[in-house]
């Protein structure tokens, strides 16, 4: 087993302290108005935010951070950096990702052996994306593009799968089945996400949006997005 | 032959307008155009310091190749309002893409409020509608965007065709806001719950260059759409204001958008906001 292998499960692992587990991203409103109640549901939700948001957005912007921290455009990746986090589309979405972006930094001082040049680089933006953190780390460890798109998205649904099972709730079985199934898809998008011209990017999702936005003032809430 | 669109050259219209602040007034400076777009005069129903424009389009649809590029500049301390007289019809397309490109630059504590009428985006259309929003210090920005997908009217859903929308906005140089959208008529998008959720008319409202008090949050939070069945959202992100549609009726999303301009305009622009004359004709 290379040692590439063991930093990226290290990164794709839930037990990565950046907290989360402690976000829906919209799918605990998306329970509370109906529109997600069972397991069929739940997929639908995860499947097409992969397919028509994830996939043709977040993850060909992924590609381009790896890229530049990889031959070292610090400013192309503080660029990219800021164009996150201009698309982040409610308050709660912004601030996950600056929280998670913070204690991902935080995470990597404290590892004590991560180069000292990235960490200046991380340093730059006073409050940087989860996703420019992240990447950084990515690429620091020598994590094929491939391989870090694939850890990116599967932690991602790992995560709104739990989500699903805590607010819808579903059983054990029925979260594996979704994420088997999410796991089948992944390879796909990751080989589009490396091949999709900046003209096709697209990240509109109108009612995801509105999901993030009425999660802000839902009564009940076990999620912070 | 399948006639798929009017026959004639593609239009390549283009209208540039400057606003300046001269003492109390604002004043339409600047008003080049070529081909069919143009503004026939400025009004003034609030009053001297603000200009409202009309922007007129007079083929009254966008056809296949057509390319419509809007620039609107507004100096220090000057305050446009620019609006349509009609819904925006993007018909179908035998292949050749049409574009519409906004660019509004707003100068230090000038404001600019870009509230074109819905744009119809026909089945087979193939439409790219960019717009580029440039804030100074100070300036301040208020827009919308309405688009109905398919003549639903006349029973006709985005079944063929592409439309492309993107919007950014700069603050300072400072990425504000970035939206892109690739949408396939027919493409599993439309009745995505995450996408259009089966509606036909989705709108956005940006408000940007001041920071929104909560009060005013939650005055926009209790807007509430009129159409049975219809989704809306707000948040406040820094220096930005999102609102978000999803319904049938373009003519409810417009009063959406008046109520919540109603919250948004006084604190933002210190003025009340009433509803340009030439929406209700």
């Amino acid at each position: 087993m290379s040692i590439a292998l063991a930093k990226l499960l290290q990164l794709a692992s839930p037990a990565l302290p950046v907290g989360a587990y402690t976000y829906s991203q919209g799918l605990e409103w998306a329970v509370e108005a109906g529109t997600v109640k069972d397991e069929a549901g739940a997929l639908r939700w995860i499947g097409d935010q992969l397919e028509w948001n994830l996939g043709r957005y977040e993850a060909p912007l992924l590609m381009r951070l790896m890229e530049a921290w990889k031959v070292g455009a610090h400013d192309t990746a503080i660029e990219l950096d800021a164009e996150y986090l201009a698309t982040r589309e409610s308050a709660e979405l912004r601030a996950e990702t600056l929280q998670m972006g913070y204690s991902m930094k935080r995470l990597l001082h404290e590892l004590g052996d991560f180069p000292q040049p990235l960490l200046d680089a991380i340093a730059v933006p006073p409050a940087p994306t989860f996703a420019y953190v992240w990447t950084c780390a990515a690429a620091a460890w020598q994590i094929p593009l491939q391989d870090a798109l694939t850890a990116w998205l599967w932690s991602w649904a790992e995560n709104q799968t739990m989500a699903a099972l805590k607010a819808v709730p579903l059983g054990q079985a029925a979260g594996q089945r979704i994420l088997q199934e999410i796991g089948r898809r992944i390879p796909a998008v990751v080989d589009r996400a490396l091949a999709l011209a900046e003209q096709e990017y697209s990240n509109f999702a109108p009612g995801f949006a509105i999901a993030c936005c009425n999660h802000e003032t839902q009564y009940t809430r076990l999620f912070r997005s | 032959m399948q006639v798929t669109e009017p026959i004639s050259a593609p239009w390549q219209a283009s209208l540039v307008l400057g606003f300046a602040r001269r003492g109390d007034a604002t004043i339409l400076v600047r008003r080049d155009h070529r081909g069919p777009l143009r503004v026939q005069k400025a009004l003034y129903p609030e009053g001297p310091e603000v200009c409202h424009a009309i922007v007129l389009h007079p083929p009254a649809g966008i056809a296949g190749g057509d390319q419509l590029d809007i620039r609107i500049e507004a100096d220090a301390a000057a305050h446009a309002l620019l609006t349509t007289p009609g819904a925006g019809k993007w018909y179908r397309s035998g292949g050749a893409q049409s574009s519409q490109q906004v660019h509004l630059k707003v100068g230090a504590g000038a404001t600019v409020e870009w509230l074109p009428q819905e744009s119809i985006v026909f089945s087979g259309a193939q439409a790219t509608m960019r717009t580029t929003i440039e804030l100074e210090q100070g300036a301040r920005f208020t827009g919308v965007e309405t688009i109905c997908f398919g003549r639903r009217a006349s029973g006709e859903t985005l079944d063929r065709g592409r439309l492309k929308l993107a919007t950014d906005i700069r603050a300072d140089g400072w990425l504000l806001w970035r939206e892109r959208g690739v949408i396939d008529g027919g493409s599993a998008l439309m009745d995505s719950p995450i996408g259009l959720a089966g509606f036909s008319v989705c709108s956005t409202v940006l408000a940007a260059g001041r920071e929104i008090e909560p009060e005013t949050l939650r005055a926009c939070r209790a807007v509430t759409a009129i159409e049975p069945g219809a989704r809306c959202g707000v948040s406040v992100l820094p220096q930005l204001f999102v609102g978000r549609y999803l319904g049938h009726s373009a003519e409810a999303a417009r009063e959406w958008f008046v109520a919540l301009w109603q919250c948004l305009r006084p604190t933002i622009v210190g003025r009340d906001a009433i509803a340009p004359r030439i929406w209700n004709t």
